[in-house]
C-alpha cells in the first residue's frame, strides 16, 4: 500500500476541514440566538418603559 | 427562534452517506489498477467539483432574483451557497494536489480540470471580496449579484479555452478512462455526501445571515426607542 | 439613432477630456515601453526562442496597460460627480454603458497600436499582419465590454485598484489564452485556418459578454 500516506491525507484534510466549518457555524449560531434573545428581551423592557 | 426538525433530518442524513461513502470508498470498492491506493481520493474529489458547480448555479439564479427582486432572503441564499461553493473548490484543489504528488511528483498540474477549477476559485473570492470590500450593505450585495451573474457566465467560456490551450500543450491529466459498475456506485454514494452536505452548509449559513441581519434589525429598533 | 448620438456624446466627452490632459495614452505608452524592456533584461532571450515568448509578453503588456487605462476611466465621473449629472441627462443607462465602452476600446486600441510598433522596434518583429490586427481588435472589444462594467462598479468601492484586476482577469482568461495562441500563430506566419478555433473563443467572449454587460451595466450604476 504504497502513498497510503496521501490518501489518508486528503481524506483527513477534507473531512477535518468541512467538520471543523460545521462545527464553527454551529457555535456561531447558537451564540447569536442567544444575543437575539437577550436583545429581544432589552427591546421588550424599553417598550414597557 | 427553535431550531427546526428538517436540521436534525439534514444531519442524520448527511451523517449516514458519509459513514457509507468512507465505507465504500476504503472497503468495497477494489483498487484501481495504474494508480494503486491514492487513486481513492478520486472518489472524493469529483463529487466536490460537482458540488461546487452546482453551488455557483445557485449562486447565479439567486443573483438574478435578487437584482430583479431586491429581496434581502435571495441575496442571503447567493451569498451563502457562494461560501460554501467556495470551501469546496478548495478543497478539490487541495485534494487534486496531493493527488498529484505522488503519482507524478509534483504538487500542482496544468490539468484543464484543476486549472479551470482554479479560475473558477478566483472569480468566487473576487465575489467575496467584493462585498466586504464596498461600504454599504446593499450596494456590496447588488455588486456582489452582478459578479455571482458575470462570472456563472464565463464558466463554460473558460473551460471551453482552457481544453483548447491543454490540448496545445499536454500535461498530467488527472482522471480519464471509463469505470467500472463498482467504481461508479462508489461515485454516487459519495456524490450524495456531498450534495447532502453541501446543503447542510448552505442551511446553517443561511440560519447564521438570518440571524445577523435580525440582529441589526432589533438593534435599530432598540435604537430608535432611545 | 437618438441612441447613438447619445452614445457617441458620451464617447466624444471622454475622448475631448483626454485629449485636452493627454493623461492616459502618453503615461500608458511610457508604460507599455517599460513592461517590455524588463522583460528584455528578465529574460535573457536569444533570437530564435523570442518568437516563442514574444505573444505571451505582448499579451502580458496589454492585459497590464489595459487594466491601468480601465482604473482611469471612471475616475472623472466619480471624483468631478460626473456620475450624477450623466444620469440626469435623457441618456439611458444603456447608451451610457456604450459610450464609455466605446471611448475605453478606442483608448485601447491607440495603445496598443504604439506597443506594437514598439514591439517591431525592440524586438524586430513584423507585427502588422492583418491576423495579429485582427486578433488584437476582437481581444480588445472583449477586455473593454467586460472591463467598462467591473471599472464603473469597481470605483464604488473601497479598494478601487484592486478590485479591479481582481475581478477582470478571471473573467478574461479565455480572451488571453486565445490571444495569445492566435498572436503566436499570426507572427509565426500561419494562416486563418489554424488561429481560427481561437478567434472563435475571443469572437463569442465578446458577443456574449457585450450582451451581459449592456443588460448588467445598469444594476451597478444605479444609486
Amino acid at each position: 500500500m504504497e502513498n497510503a500516506g496521501y490518501l489518508f491525507a486528503a481524506f483527513g484534510i477534507i473531512w477535518a476541514a468541512i467538520f471543523i466549518y460545521i462545527l464553527v457555524l454551529w457555535k456561531r449560531q447558537r451564540s447569536m440566538q442567544t444575543d437575539i434573545a437577550l436583545l429581544k428581551e432589552t427591546l421588550r423592557r424599553k417598550k414597557l418603559e | 427562534m427553535k431550531t427546526s426538525r428538517n436540521i436534525y433530518w439534514l444531519w442524520g442524513l448527511s451523517s449516514v452517506l458519509f459513514l457509507a461513502s468512507l465505507l465504500m470508498v476504503f472497503i468495497f470498492v477494489p483498487t484501481e489498477a495504474t494508480m494503486g491506493v491514492v487513486q481513492r481520493i478520486f472518489y472524493f474529489h469529483v463529487p466536490l467539483a460537482w458540488v461546487s458547480f452546482l453551488a455557483f448555479f445557485i449562486v447565479f439564479i439567486f443573483s438574478i432574483f435578487y437584482l430583479w427582486k431586491r429581496e434581502e432572503k435571495w441575496d442571503i441564499i447567493a451569498s451563502s451557497s457562494a461560501e460554501v461553493g467556495t470551501v469546496f473548490t478548495t478543497l478539490f484543489l487541495i485534494s487534486g494536489s496531493i493527488w498529484a504528488k505522488p503519482i507524478w511528483n509534483t504538487w500542482w498540474t496544468w490539468d484543464p480540470r484543476l486549472t479551470a477549477a482554479l479560475v473558477l476559485w478566483l472569480i468566487y473570492v473576487a465575489y467575496l471580496l467584493v462585498r466586504s470590500y464596498t461600504a454599504e450593505k446593499e450596494r456590496g450585495a447588488r455588486f456582489a449579484a452582478v459578479v455571482g451573474i458575470v462570472g456563472f457566465v464565463d464558466v463554460p467560456i473558460v473551460a471551453l479555452a482552457i481544453t483548447l490551450w491543454r490540448t496545445q500543450h499536454p500535461s498530467p491529466v488527472i482522471f480519464s478512462g471509463g469505470l467500472a459498475p463498482a467504481m461508479l456506485f462508489t461515485l454516487l454514494v459519495c456524490l450524495s455526501a456531498f450534495s447532502a452536505l453541501y446543503a447542510l452548509l448552505l442551511w446553517l449559513k443561511i440560519a447564521m445571515k438570518r440571524s445577523e441581519s435580525d440582529i441589526e434589525t432589533i438593534k435599530e429598533a432598540i435604537d430608535r426607542g432611545n | 439613432m437618438i441612441f447613438w448620438r447619445k452614445v457617441l456624446a458620451v464617447t466624444w466627452k471622454d475622448v475631448l477630456s483626454e485629449m485636452r490632459t493627454k493623461e492616459i495614452v502618453f503615461s500608458v505608452l511610457v508604460f507599455a515601453m517599460l513592461v517590455i524592456l524588463i522583460f528584455k533584461l528578465a529574460f535573457s532571450i536569444s533570437q530564435d526562442m523570442l518568437l516563442l515568448v514574444a505573444p505571451g509578453i505582448l499579451w502580458v503588456t496589454f492585459t497590464f496597460a489595459g487594466i491601468l487605462s480601465l482604473n482611469r476611466s471612471f475616475v472623472s465621473e466619480k471624483e468631478e460627480g460626473c456620475m450624477e449629472g450623466l444620469m440626469a441627462c435623457p441618456v439611458s443607462r444603456e447608451a451610457i454603458y456604450v459610450g464609455k465602452m466605446l471611448g475605453v476600446l478606442l483608448f485601447m486600441l491607440i495603445i496598443e497600436a504604439i506597443a506594437l510598433l514598439a514591439f517591431a522596434v525592440f524586438f524586430n518583429l513584423s507585427v502588422f499582419s492583418p491576423a495579429l490586427i485582427l486578433v488584437t481588435i476582437l481581444a480588445t472589444i472583449g477586455f473593454a465590454s467586460v472591463g467598462t462594467l467591473f471599472s464603473a462598479l469597481a470605483i464604488n468601492t473601497k479598494a478601487r485598484d484592486l478590485i479591479l484586476p481582481i475581478l477582470f482577469l478571471p473573467i478574461v482568461v479565455p480572451v488571453i489564452i486565445g490571444a495569445v495562441r492566435a498572436s503566436g500563430l499570426a507572427l509565426n506566419g500561419a494562416g486563418w485556418s489554424e488561429a481560427s478555433s481561437s478567434l472563435r473563443i475571443i469572437a463569442a467572449f465578446d458577443v456574449i459578454f457585450l450582451v451581459v454587460s449592456f443588460l448588467i451595466f445598469t444594476y451597478v450604476i444605479e444609486e
